[in-house]
């Protein structure tokens, strides 16, 4: 059993309850505990179960079960709540119950799905692979795969592939030409980074992904990877180096770039954009960075615009409360998905923000979702269209 | 176990009371209701049911009654006693929804609150919106309910000042088990929750009684003006004796907020703990000749700084004077170092260097103590012996413990608590452990019986007190006591539905 490698953090856990809630202000922190209310939904509910599953008093048949284990949208924010020795390995353990269910043949048909459009377009959408770089139609941006440039922009699956968002990874690629970055996509050969099949506990599938990627990078040989996503920014920082291939290229979130073509004098941010807006740490850019955090890069490019006021909400940073799209959750509980957004959206209006700004694409359907589900008035954006705004 | 038929029946009833999404009878639900962090045997749930509002519960109750199904209420589970294990199954009732804050009086310095709120729940909301008001902190993590904490009479960091958290309610809301909704205190006969006096005293009906006689669905607290200068002092004592002397002279001073000691040897898993580690008591640490026995932690408040440097001089003046015999450990720290991280070298922040005592400015009176993590570091098992008794033998108590601790080759472990103002005080026993390990397990339990008996010889009596506990007291009461005891609960509960099996009424 998977679990029988995660035993030694099955009994730190003594259900003390500590990781409900963001220590020091004392408000909710666990979207799934929140949403659902019983104890098998938080933090201490999903390690109590992988211990009565690998003692065999709990099974992955049951529906329940599994239920409360994809019901974790991977933010982490238990991992920072608690602080008793298991604590770094609580969504590990999650993820191992995953993987378990998996093996045991016991599938999530939502993910099913998602594996399947995997299988056949390389996306988690099941759209067509061919679409893949329409985003870019008309940006006469290079083919990296046929021309040789220094930096690949990955514009991941959900940008690629949501025409609504596209704006984001087309600013993302003005704001680059701008600066005089000798920049491609691989355009309809871009793959899935494969961190979403990970974190549902499809293994193989990431394993070839990452594989894949790392392969392609290396071979086209360009210096630096950017991406807007942070799921994707995640899965090639932490879980890249798993798959034990040297990656001879930088991968740095659109958010680092921008502060490093700021402050290399490469663009200039000198237009008024006058706004108060809030900022969203994405989880996957935040607390899996463990301290390699992104925290203060995205609020400095919004504090150097002028005309924009940066207020913050009470859950910020290590604290942020999650989109709750992370994990698969918002293919395999949308409604739930919805619900965790819509928390942190009137988080955000009771700043007196009229834009939440946030630094990955998952993050921003999300919102853009629930803003239209529960009536919330409120811009959302991606910290590169505001950059593009002032340029 | 209740039959299908039943439990069919009472799910679709339930459902109707809170909605169907509040209701489970999932095994992934009722296996986190049927144990807790103690060694306590589990024993399962038939449902689970979360409620929003008294009226939900008393339709709960009501329907419980009628079928005679057994209700356990449950918050966090914490309470290191097994108190919430439903013993003879029937639905756990956990009140985490009603969690609202229903009133601050700044004026009469009470808060009414549900059932539901934990102490991280009321410290974040006054924190915000009354920051001048102070509530008291147990010695537990921050999902401890503040009305389920009162009602078990648990320890808070007041405890020197006005006794365990049960003594400072003011009024109470109960939903008693045939279903009646009861207000207790100036409230049943007022506007105000001030306070419980000056009626018949009916709150013991509830208080102490484990959620076996009613379910209080809103209770209000004391709050306390937030200090305007506060510091804390440390003392390291060099055996018990020097130990017991310094705890009782300093009792007697009606100086301090709060008096708490607990043995140096815990330094090694509290370091541990707090840099995210694993730590265990067993085998025991054995402590140098040049190290301290003890530790005691004060925490003082004053109105002016004056006021504060006046309370620090008539502690000084005592160790200097009535205390000049008692072996103190002197710290030649320097006043940086004295404020150093503890985890270091917890002896530097002694106050005492020889001459003069070194107070550590800040408020301490306002915060939930997250150093407990260190009981809940060493795999997901926590047992404790706590208990209540008398100054009088507090010596005795805690050589014979820390005998028995040496006799297991358990690191010695006793927390100890001032309360009233020295009328009584509280010995605790932790006994934190790997719930993977069957001896570490067994061990505890029988180290946790030598001294549990060792400590009603002594007349410190368990309070949160688990089931097997509660059968060895009332083996000691008197036959009148066990009727009257049985009678209450008959009265209030003839048809013994709620949290059956514990006070008042022994499992079949």
């Amino acid at each position: 059993m998977i679990l029988d490698d995660m035993e030694e953090w099955l009994y730190g856990c003594t259900h003390c309850g500590t990781c409900h809630d963001v220590q020091r202000i004392w408000v909710p922190s666990c979207p799934a505990g929140e949403r659902f209310g019983f104890e098998s939904y938080f933090a201490g509910g999903q390690v109590h179960i992988a211990r009565g599953v690998h003692e065999e008093i709990l099974s992955l048949a049951d529906d329940d079960i599994r239920d409360r284990i994809y019901s974790c949208t991977g933010c982490l924010s238990c991992q920072l709540q608690c602080g008793i020795y298991h604590r770094d390995h609580i969504f590990e353990i999650v993820q191992a119950l995953r993987r378990e269910a998996v093996t045991q043949g016991f599938l999530n048909p939502a993910y099913m799905v998602m594996i399947d459009n995997l299988k056949r377009d390389d996306n988690v959408f099941g759209k067509s692979k061919s679409e893949r770089g329409d985003w870019a139609r008309d940006l006469r941006v290079k083919n990296a795969a046929q021309e040789t440039v220094d930096v690949l922009y990955h514009a991941g699956c959900m940008l690629s592939l949501e025409p609504e968002l596209w704006e984001v990874p087309r600013s993302v690629i003005s704001i680059m030409q701008a600066a005089g970055v000798n920049v491609g996509i691989m355009g309809k050969e871009e793959n899935c980074c494969g961190g979403r099949p990970y974190e549902i506990g499809y293994e193989g599938e990431f394993a070839k992904y990452a594989e894949h990627s790392i392969q392609t990078f290396t071979s086209i040989g360009v210096s630096k990877v950017i991406t807007s996503c942070s799921d994707g920014y995640a899965t090639f920082k932490n879980l890249y180096p798993q798959v034990n291939i040297k990656m001879k290229f930088e991968v740095l979130h659109v958010a680092e770039y921008l502060d490093q073509l700021i402050n290399g004098g490469k663009i200039i941010l000198t237009k008024e954009v006058p706004m108060k807006v809030t900022y969203h740490d994405p989880c996957h850019l935040g607390r899996h960075m463990g301290e390699a955090g992104v925290y203060d890069l995205p609020r400095d490019i919004l504090n150097s615009i002028s005309g924009i006021e940066l207020v913050e909400m009470p859950r910020n940073r290590e604290n942020s409360w999650c989109c709750g799209a992370g994990a698969g959750v918002s293919q395999s509980n949308p409604e739930f998905a919805l619900w965790t957004a819509n928390e942190r959206l009137e988080e955000a209006k009771a700043t007196g923000a009229t834009a939440i700004v946030t630094s990955c694409p998952w993050c921003e359907r999300n919102f853009k979702d629930a803003a239209n589900e529960y009536g919330i008035d409120i811009e959302i954006y991606d910290i590169a269209q505001i950059a593009q705004k002032a340029i | 176990m209740l039959e299908a038929a039943i439990k069919s029946g009472l799910v679709k009833e339930l459902g109707e009371i809170v909605g169907s999404e509040f209701v489970s009878t999932s095994k992934a639900d009722l296996y986190m209701y049927s144990q807790d962090m103690t060694y306590a045997e589990p024993s399962w749930p038939d449902i689970v049911v979360l409620p929003k509002s008294a009226e939900e519960v008393q339709a709960i109750i009501r329907l419980a009654n009628k079928d005679k199904i057994p209700v356990t209420p449950y918050l966090g589970g914490g309470n290191i006693g097994g108190l919430t294990i439903p013993l003879e199954g029937g639905i756990s009732l956990d009140l985490k929804r009603m969690n609202r804050i229903i009133e601050v009086n700044e004026t009469d310095m009470y808060a009414i609150v549900e059932c539901g709120v934990t102490l991280g729940d009321m410290k974040g909301y006054l924190d915000k919106n009354h920051p001048k008001l102070i509530y008291s902190y147990a010695f537990s993590p921050p999902s401890t309910g503040v009305v389920t904490n009162a009602l078990v009479q648990g320890l808070a960091t007041f405890a020197y000042r006005y006794g365990t958290t049960a003594d400072w309610i003011s009024g109470l809301e109960v939903i008693l088990p045939e279903g009646d909704l009861v207000r207790i205190g100036s409230c049943a006969v007022s506007k105000g929750w001030q306070s419980l006096a000056p009626l018949p005293e009916l709150a013991g009906l509830f208080v102490g009684w484990q959620g076996t006689t009613g379910i209080i669905t809103k209770m209000a607290v004391n709050l306390w003006p937030r200090p305007k200068f506060a510091a804390g002092l440390i003392f390291y004592l060099m055996d018990l004796e020097s130990s017991y002397e310094f705890l009782r002279a300093i009792s007697r001073t009606r100086i301090p907020d709060d008096v708490t000691g607990d043995s140096y040897a815990l330094r090694e898993i509290s370091r541990l703990s707090m840099e995210h580690k694993k730590g265990s008591l067993y085998p025991a640490l054995i402590l140098g000749p040049d190290e301290p026995e003890f530790r005691v932690s004060m925490d003082i408040s004053a109105n002016t700084e004056n006021e504060l440097k006046a309370k620090v001089k008539v502690v000084e003046e005592m160790i200097k004077g009535e205390l000049k015999g008692v072996k103190l450990f002197v710290s030649h720290a320097s006043p940086t170092a004295r404020e150093a991280d503890y985890q270091r070298d917890p002896m530097q922040q002694n106050s005492w260097d020889g001459k003069e005592v070194h107070p550590q400015v800040g408020d301490r009176q306002a915060f939930i103590p997250m150093q407990a993590v260190f009981v809940l570091s060493s795999g997901g098992g926590l047992y404790w012996v706590g208990t209540y008794g008398p100054m009088s033998n507090w010596l005795e108590a805690a050589k014979e413990g820390c005998a028995l601790e040496d006799k297991y080759n358990i690191t010695r472990s006793l927390y100890t608590r001032l309360h009233a103002e020295g009328h009584y005080v509280a010995q605790r026993w932790m006994l934190p452990y790997n719930k993977k390990d069957p001896e570490m397990v067994e061990r505890v339990k029988a180290l946790s019986l030598e001294i549990s008996d060792m400590a009603f010889k002594y007349g410190y009596i368990p309070y949160k007190t688990p089931v097997w506990e509660i059968r060895r007291l009332e083996e000691r009461a008197s036959p009148e006591w066990l009727e009257l005891h049985r009678k209450v609960k008959k009265m209030l509960d003839p048809n013994n539905i709620l949290n059956p099996g514990r006070w008042g009424a022994p499992q079949k």
